[in-house]
């Protein structure tokens, strides 16, 4: 064998075959189409907003509304911040969907229906007109899909990984151990926060269900961290390994399905982790303090996590020569993107507090400065999994918001519209997510030059 | 592109750095063939199969598998051949069926029909009693005999084999090689690579011969050994030296016949080696004299080992 760090690589066409192959890339190509177009426009409308905000195109978020957002009885800036994610989270569904497509997923079929039917509400109860072309291109592509419904069917190697990782005890016997070890750390977290309060005194219910909802799900993003990139780090350099890879490249398996189905494995096992623990989550009910909104919320950030970090693993996985490396490279932005940035950022921001609300000159008497900064802090929350969890609980506890929401700049009083961190974050993490799987996919298909 | 041909390159070249792996060769094999391709290790053959089997981009020239460019339309290539390479790529943890299943279903055959498509591969390969074992627990020659069931799971017309028989017992060697036959008789082209010139002797209809990265000789096996043997060796087993005396006197002043030898008495029969320049008839000629002379024949046998006479005469020993 080569020494595969040196090997130079080029571009090999994955010509479609069969009608059916020719159709599912049409559709592909529809999708991808309506994803580029809602980006552009996604771009034209902050432009626009941030011309409005900096007060140079006049009351654009008024006009905005007006033409996007009809319906909606928000004010005029929090409805342009909803269109421009909104158009960001079709922009990226739709992505997701053509890779789904291309990878002949049976979920890709109903997503497509769902993306249209999700716009379809927005466009009757908000007045969201941007989503028409999301609904045009959602029911071209859909129409198309579903002459040949056929086309969509059961991954080859997701069925292979799962048959290979879920037979015999060894996948419940981790199963087993998983939950004991989560009720052991549960009864033990119990047993601590009682003993402190009874030397302190009285203890609230509602404080020991909060205590150990956060302790149980700050475990299993933990959990995450360490097992997602663990499951996909070795894919596909784990297939060059056992020189399977080559079988592979010369059958008519494409790289999407491939990629696809090395994720869907991955994830499904992590997801099975998660779903498992949630009746344990739900002890907390018990005691008060937690409501269903916070775990749903808690699951909704630690599934996107999981994806995330497993589509970095699968990233990695493709581009490096070895499983070991792909392990270290995949760990290493796993560890930076949950543990580092929050270190460096609690060092930034302590600086910047103190050039804010220390001294009191020159930079807060800007708001223009200041808003940028809160968009700024918005952002830094959301590209981490563990501040947007505590910041979109905080959120929740003190002001009772999940979605959208305004705060009052220092400078001049002024009202900003807001959104919940795990809402960005959601977007963020799954647009990356879907960058990633692209990239895997173009490396893929690459043969040795 | 000739129509004959199924597999057809023009001046392939591959190149790793300034080492050139394979020289601007051209290989013809026709359809319908038992291809051998023969060299010693690290002459080529690998990276060439790799090149037709669109795993690697050639650095020049074309080579065209069922009619489709490799470079140019690779998936349509990919699905007319079934390729097997010199290892036997494991999955742990999966079933003979699952193995096969899991090929079908990345080749694109509805699960439905995948159930009896398995059986009937299984039964081809005589694995039918061991279909519900793991992989891993199989025989290498049981192993080599899945890898052969999964390269025909979507029927291709051509198979690329690198190396069927390497590492196995003689008894899997003959089991291989009797399938391979099988299998040019159900219609399939078969190219496949050895060192050993025991296994293309025996199946093959053409071969190639490729040392340092040049091919030195190619076409049929007839056409080979014609080209390459300019006499032919015939060895008559009589009772006694005494018939072997008489064999001897008669043969002498036959047409085209060069020298006549007395080889080692085997089992108390001698034996005479008789180098001639002829064709068919020349044989004929050789037997019939025999019997008018009224000698008891033993063995009249012609000797193929010149196929490793002429892998001597051709190649060099030069192995990068």
């Amino acid at each position: 064998m080569q020494d595969l760090t040196r090997i130079s690589l080029v571009d090999s066409p994955e010509e479609a075959l069969t009608p059916r192959e020719h159709r599912l890339d049409f559709i592909a190509n529809i999708l991808n189409r309506g994803a580029i177009i809602n980006g552009i426009l996604a771009i034209i409308v902050i432009l626009a907003a941030a011309l409005g905000a900096f007060g140079v195109l006049g009351d654009t978020f008024t006009t905005l509304q007006n033409v996007s957002l009809f319906r909606s009885t928000v004010a005029p800036d929090t409805a342009s911040l909803m269109i421009i994610l909104t158009m960001l989270l079709n922009t990226s569904l739709l992505l997701v969907l053509m890779t789904g497509v291309l990878a002949r997923e049976g979920w890709a079929f109903i997503g497509i229906w769902l993306l249209v039917i999700g716009n379809v509400a927005a466009l009757v109860t908000q007045g969201f007109t941007p989503g028409i072309i999301t609904i045009l291109i959602g029911l071209w592509a859909g129409i198309i899909a579903g002459r040949d419904v056929r086309a969509f069917r059961m991954n080859p190697v997701m069925l292979k990984e799962l048959r290979g990782r879920m037979r015999g005890v060894r996948a419940f016997a981790v199963l087993t151990i998983y939950l004991g070890l989560m009720s052991g750390v549960t009864v033990l977290l119990f047993l601590i926060f009682t003993a402190l309060n009874r030397s302190e005194g009285s203890a609230a219910a509602g404080e020991i269900g909060r205590v150990l909802f956060m302790g149980i799900v700050g475990i299993e993003l933990l959990l995450i961290i360490f097992i997602a990139p663990a499951f996909t780090a070795g894919a596909i350099t784990g297939e060059r390994e056992r020189q399977t890879y080559d079988l592979l490249r010369t059958t008519l398996l494409a790289s999407p399905p491939f990629v696809i189905g090395k994720l869907e494995s991955a994830l499904s096992y992590t997801l099975l982790l998660l779903l498992a623990a949630i009746p344990l989550q739900s002890i907390a009910f018990l005691f008060g303090g937690v409501t269903e909104v916070e775990l749903l919320l808690a699951f909704i950030i630690l599934t996107v996590t999981a994806i995330a970090l497993g589509t970095v693993g699968i990233y990695f996985s493709a581009i490096a020569p070895r499983t070991l490396s792909a392990s270290v490279r995949a760990y290493t932005v796993a560890l930076v993107v949950t543990f580092g940035i929050p270190l460096v950022l609690s060092f930034i921001l302590n600086i910047f507090t103190g050039a804010l609300f220390g001294t009191g000159t020159g930079i807060t008497r800007s708001p223009v400065l200041e808003g940028l900064l809160v968009y700024l802090g918005l952002f830094l929350v959301s590209i981490n999994p563990i501040a947007t969890a505590l910041a979109s609980q905080q959120l929740l506890i003190d002001q009772q918001v999940t979605g959208f929401w305004t705060t009052t700049l220092s400078s001049n009083g002024d009202t900003i519209p807001m959104v919940s961190p795990w809402i960005s974050f959601t977007i963020i993490y799954l647009a990356v997510s879907t960058v990633l799987i692209v990239l895997a996919i173009r490396r893929m298909r690459k043969v040795e030059a | 592109m000739d129509e004959g041909l199924i597999i057809q390159t023009a001046d392939l070249k591959k190149s790793f750095g300034k080492f050139d792996a394979v020289k601007e060769i051209t290989v013809e094999v026709p359809a319908g063939s038992i291809y051998g391709f023969v060299g010693p290790n690290g002459a080529g053959k690998t990276t060439t199969m790799r090149m037709l089997t669109t795993l690697t981009r050639p650095t020049k020239g074309q080579a065209w598998v069922n009619g489709y460019s490799v470079t140019e339309e690779p998936r349509a290539v990919r699905r007319s051949i079934g390729y097997m390479p010199d290892e036997f790529g494991v999955y742990d943890d999966m079933r003979v069926w699952e193995y096969l299943d899991f090929f079908a279903a990345c080749y694109d055959i509805p699960e439905g029909e995948r159930k009896r498509l398995i059986n009937d591969l299984l039964e081809l390969v005589d694995l039918s009693h061991r279909r519900d074992d793991m992989v891993d627990k199989l025989s290498r020659g049981m192993k080599q005999r899945l890898s052969l069931a999964r390269t025909l799971a979507h029927d291709p017309a051509v198979l690329i084999l690198d190396e069927p028989a390497s590492g196995l017992d003689p008894r899997a060697r003959v089991e291989i090689r009797e399938l391979l036959v099988t299998l040019k008789d159900m219609g399939k082209t078969i190219f496949f690579s050895s060192h050993i010139l025991a296994d293309v002797a025996e199946i093959c209809t053409h071969i190639g011969i490729i040392e340092a990265g040049e091919m030195v000789a190619q076409g049929s096996m007839d056409e080979m050994q014609s080209q390459m043997m300019p006499h032919r060796e015939i060895v008559i087993t009589v009772r006694n030296p005494e018939a072997a005396e008489k064999v001897k006197t008669l043969l002498q002043d036959v047409n085209g016949v060069l020298d006549i030898k007395d080889l080692e008495p085997q089992a108390g029969r001698s034996r005479i080696q008789i180098n001639f320049t002829g064709d068919d008839e020349g044989v004929e000629a050789i037997s019939q004299k025999l019997s008018e002379g009224g000698i008891a024949v033993l063995g009249f046998t012609e000797e193929t080992k010149d196929l490793e006479a002429m892998f001597m005469r051709v190649t060099k020993g030069i192995v990068t």
